[in-house]
């Protein structure tokens, strides 16, 4: 109980304590639209907050009990996360479908690997361990998100070296950073991770770009994705950043076969009012090159063929749209594009029919003139497992050893661990590079199967990294330098061996009586004596005189 | 000159077994992916994927499908080559080693230097498909089975050292082999011939020489041939991940992949609260057979090691055919119980439904994926079955034999039974 006197100055003091603690925070967001040439629309949206000044919290203080948090703009719901489990970064991605790079090109949100992608920067030292707190962190961030990360088990943890290297700054602590990397690709995205996503938001859906994420629309679209950045900059401070995106078919939304779009069209609604705590809102349309289309409304600024509309004061409702007035009908380009729109292609497949054993083969193009470096990285649970003395890898027909190094290699530990593999890949330039390996498919106990078990197994997305920064535009405004570009492969979908599901008591009591049977026949012949019978003679009551032992 | 005679059909069959691996045809089988062939404890492939592994300088014992003894290790990194035509000619060399043991185990329980039934003895193992198919299939479980002729013929030779060692090295290879080791000592002890029709205690076949402490000095000289194993394969895996990863693999078994063995269904099947009870229990119910057995057939300990050979060849955990195969070859030295066996035909009548079933319904369900795992499964229930009746009825002829009259003219006029 507080005495009455001493209760202004501990009001006094606690509302100093908050003003202090209230670091400035700024809010931006962006909407980039990029019509496509087969006629689809990429949306993206990016919703960053800043904590100016902000700094992770050093595990080593983790016992020294909760700092209060106050945050007008930063989600408080994340803050608490970050600061429960002494995480300096993080990135999160929920993705649905197949990201097309050789249609689509590369995407602005390179995180686009099928389902679920969580991978943390975390201190290590204190009283708790980075495992404790990484499982404490996906436990938590499922609960936010209401999605099953918290499945991201040690079954599915690993540790790659080379591929998923820190985007933001690690604070100079005396113990170093650990990386945790898990995907779960039979994650599925819907409504209920989108929900939880726009509550992080400062004005939520309900003005701002924000208000055009309409979950009826987005998940219909043909690839939709979400994701979730913390990052720390040591000049700027602790960085959230949430990113939607999607892409449209136009043209399949269309009545009339045509590629035109509207807010309107794609999103079921336009912008009503801007957000007020933005301090910078807009939106980015990517004009068409050597086509005649019109734009409507006129926008702000055009810069490098892009449209801006400044959407930090909207008088009335924005209604963006992009038009081809001279198409009557819209005509798939059947051609290929002069130059693909991502300079590798990646495609890995799983060959072969016996749920015991398949082939995994995986073929990188690189259509540059120049020779590539990549770092090859394949997370695989311990369902299906490796035979690298079987990996082969050619160029253009011709078997190449040399074009693998630096192999790093973690087998994985049977309902334990999944495997690891990290290499360095020389892509020769214009050439088709092939790696292919055996592969063994393990039998699980019935208890470790899915409810729907005859589906298979969804495998994680195998990851190329290219050295050099060739996938992207040299000129990308938002996008922080010194980031590594990804290319996630396709998804597969392995068949695994099923047991019967209904057979354990059976499989039991017939094991044990086989077991039992023999046995008992076993003991019988080692305890009972051995009589003899006279068969012919008389009758049996006499012969029991005749009996001859023979007990050894 | 007789063909049937030993000097020239030894040579015939060992030229048959090399033509019939060297074949082209052979390798388009894939045979070594074949589950009923090799287990994970003994497949070529993971052993291929285990060097591969040893010879970049990563630890084959950190993951989860290397099973075998760093010894194999050793020896395919320095003296063996590990190119499959060279495998081949090992592995067939293997397996005429252990044809050759076979035939002199047979010469000693005769104790005689040469005899008519050499050929048929040797046939019996080379040709016992059980035993050829896994040697195909360049499974190591060919190692142990030659490992563990030898280790019997030299203890029927009552040459304790070579014995020893060779047993501490089969162990090393394969930890259920250890319950073997009673039976091999008593062979020491005493004698390899027959005395199945002339039951006594063991006293009465005690060599001259045997005596408590040299029961104990086999014992010790068996512990620190392992121990010095031991240390060896901690230097070659440089660490002790191996004891977990090949002695700890068959107590707990990890690796459910199918196999003609009783196990691996069962403990998919299992509940997993009750998976530790039910392993300790298959584990332990191994070792009930061992001191009956040993204590029953104590006047004949090499038919003693026989029948254990047949437990071990019925309730492994990952058992190939190979192991009951060779408790199937062993037959051949015992001809004497030959007419005591009470039920014969139905036991070969079940050998062959079981192997023509489980090679059918493996592919059934894996490859065709027309049936599912119940098929193989009742497929591995008929081999338990038949393995089961030829193990019973070889204990039942052992025993009958003491009786005798088969020959005399009592026959059909007695019957045997058991109180």
């Amino acid at each position: 109980m507080v005495h009455w006197s001493t209760l202004p100055a501990t009001l006094l003091l606690y509302i100093l304590g908050t003003v202090a603690a209230t670091r400035p925070e700024t809010f931006k967001e962006e909407l980039t639209l990029r019509p496509l040439r087969d006629g689809k629309v990429i949306s993206r949206f990016s919703f960053s907050t800043l904590l100016e000044g902000g700094v992770p919290r050093n595990p080593e203080k983790i016992d020294a009990g909760n700092i209060p948090q106050h945050y007008t703009l930063f989600p408080l719901a994340l803050g608490q996360v970050l600061q429960e489990y002494a995480t300096t970064e993080l990135h999160l991605s929920l993705n649905a479908g197949k990201w097309d790079y050789d249609r689509w090109g590369y995407p602005d949100e390179q995180e686009v690997g099928t389902g679920a992608q969580l991978w943390a920067w975390i201190g290590d030292g204190g009283s708790s361990s980075v495992d404790e707190r990484w499982k404490g962190l996906r436990n938590a961030l499922a609960g936010l998100f209401c999605a099953s990360i918290g499945s991201l088990d040690e079954q599915r943890t690993t540790i790659p070296k080379l591929a998923f290297a820190p985007e933001g700054d690690l604070p100079a602590w005396t113990l170093p950073h650990q990386l945790r990397h898990a995907t779960l690709p039979s994650e599925t995205v819907c409504t209920e991770n989108l929900t939880p996503f726009l509550k992080l938001l400062p004005c939520k859906g309900i003005s701002g770009i924000a208000t055009l994420l309409n979950p009826h629309r987005l998940f219909g679209a043909d690839w939709h994705g979400m994701s979730v950045h913390v990052t720390w900059h040591a000049e700027r401070g602790v960085e959230v950043r949430l990113a939607f995106q999607a892409v449209f078919d136009p043209v399949r939304l269309s009545f009339d076969k045509k590629r035109d779009w509207s807010l309107q069209s794609i999103f079921g609604r336009p912008i009503g009012k801007a957000c007020p705590v933005a301090s910078a809102s807009r939106i980015v349309v990517e004009l068409p090159t050597n086509e005649a289309y019109s734009i409507d409304p006129q926008p702000s600024t055009v810069q490098d063929g892009k449209a801006i509309y400044d959407t930090s004061n909207i008088e009335s409702e924005l209604n963006l749209a992009l038009r081809w007035p001279l198409e009557s009908e819209f005509v798939y380009p059947l051609d290929p594009a002069s130059q693909p729109p991502s300079p590798l292609s990646v495609q890995r497949t799983m060959a072969g029919t016996s749920q015991s054993r398949g082939r995994l083969s995986v073929s990188i193009r690189n259509s540059l003139p120049s020779e590539i470096q990549a770092v090859y990285l394949e997370t695989m649970p311990w369902h299906v497992q490796f035979y690298l003395h079987t990996l082969k890898i050619s160029n253009g027909g011709s078997a190449r050893d040399d074009l693998l190094s630096d192999i790093a290699y973690t087998p994985p530990v049977p309902h334990g661990r999944p495997a690891l593999f990290e290499s360095v890949l020389t892509l020769p330039p214009n050439s088709t590079t092939q790696l292919e390996m055996e592969v063994m498919k393990s039998f699980l106990r019935y208890t470790e199967h899915p409810p729907d078990a005859q589906r298979g197994w969804d495998l994680p997305p195998a990851v190329l990294v290219p050295l050099a920064d060739v996938l992207r535009a040299p000129v990308n405004g938002s996008e922080p330098a010194g980031r590594r570009a990804r290319i996630y492969t396709r998804v597969l979908l392995v068949d695994l061996a099923t047991p019967d599901f209904s057979m354990p008591y059976n499989v039991i009591i017939m094991s044990c009586t086989l077991i039992a049977l023999t046995f008992g026949m076993v003991f019988n012949l080692m305890t009972r004596r051995f009589v003899v019978v006279r068969l012919k003679t008389g009758p049996v009551a006499e012969n029991a005189a005749e009996e001859k032992d023979k007990s050894i | 000159m007789d063909w049937r005679e030993f000097r020239v059909a030894f040579p015939l069959l060992v030229s048959c077994r090399l033509l019939l691996a060297l074949t082209p045809f052979v390798n388009s089988l894939g045979l070594d992916h074949n589950h009923q062939l090799s287990s994970p404890t003994n497949s070529y492939v993971r052993l291929q994927e285990g060097l591969f592994l040893f010879k970049h300088d990563i630890d084959p014992y950190a993951g989860g499908s290397f099973y075998h003894s760093p010894l194999y290790l050793s020896l395919f990194t320095t003296v063996l080559p590990t190119s499959r035509f060279v495998s081949r000619i090992v592995w067939t060399m293997l397996d005429v080693l252990g044809a050759w043991a076979l035939v002199n185990i047979w010469r000693e329980r005769q104790s005689v230097v040469r005899t008519s039934r050499d050929t048929l003895v040797a046939a019996a193992y080379l040709l016992n498909p059980y035993i050829l198919l896994p040697n195909l299939a360049l499974s190591t479980v060919s190692f142990e089975n030659t490992l563990q002729l030898l280790v019997l013929l030299y203890a029927c030779r009552r040459r304790p050292s070579p014995a020893l060692l060779l047993a501490a090295i089969l162990i090393h290879l394969s930890l259920y082999s250890a319950l073997l080791l009673p039976s091999i000592a008593l062979l020491l002890l005493s004698s390899p011939h027959s005395h199945l029709a002339n039951p006594k205690f063991f006293t009465a076949y005690r060599h001259p020489n045997a005596s408590l402490s040299t029961l104990l000095s086999y014992i010790g000289e068996c512990v620190l041939y392992s121990v010095v194993l031991c240390l060896c394969c901690t230097v070659v895996a440089g660490g002790w991940g191996w004891v977990e990863k090949t002695w700890g693999v068959v107590l707990t078994l990890p690796d459910l992949t199918p196999n003609p063995g009783l196990w691996w269904y069962f403990f998919t099947e299992m509940f997993d609260h009750f998976r530790p009870f039910f392993l300790m229990v298959f584990s332990v119910h191994l070792l009930i057979y061992v001191a009956p057995v040993c204590l029953k057939f104590q006047h004949d300990p090499l038919f003693a090691s026989f029948a254990l050979l047949g437990v071990l060849g019925m309730f492994k955990p990952y058992l190939t055919l190979a192991d009951p195969g060779l408790f199937l070859s062993m037959y051949s030295v015992f001809p004497e119980i030959f007419p005591y066996l009470s039920h014969p035909l139905p036991t070969t009548l079940l050998h062959l439904h079981a192997s023509l079933l489980l090679p059918l319904f493996h592919s059934l369900w894996l490859n065709q994926g027309t049936g599912n795992a119940n098929f193989f499964y009742a497929s591995t229930l008929v081999l338990g079955m038949a393995n089961g009746a030829a193990l019973v009825d070889a204990i039942w002829a052992g025993l009958r034999i003491a009786i005798g009259g088969k020959e005399s003219e009592d026959e059909g006029e007695i019957a045997v039974v058991q109180e």
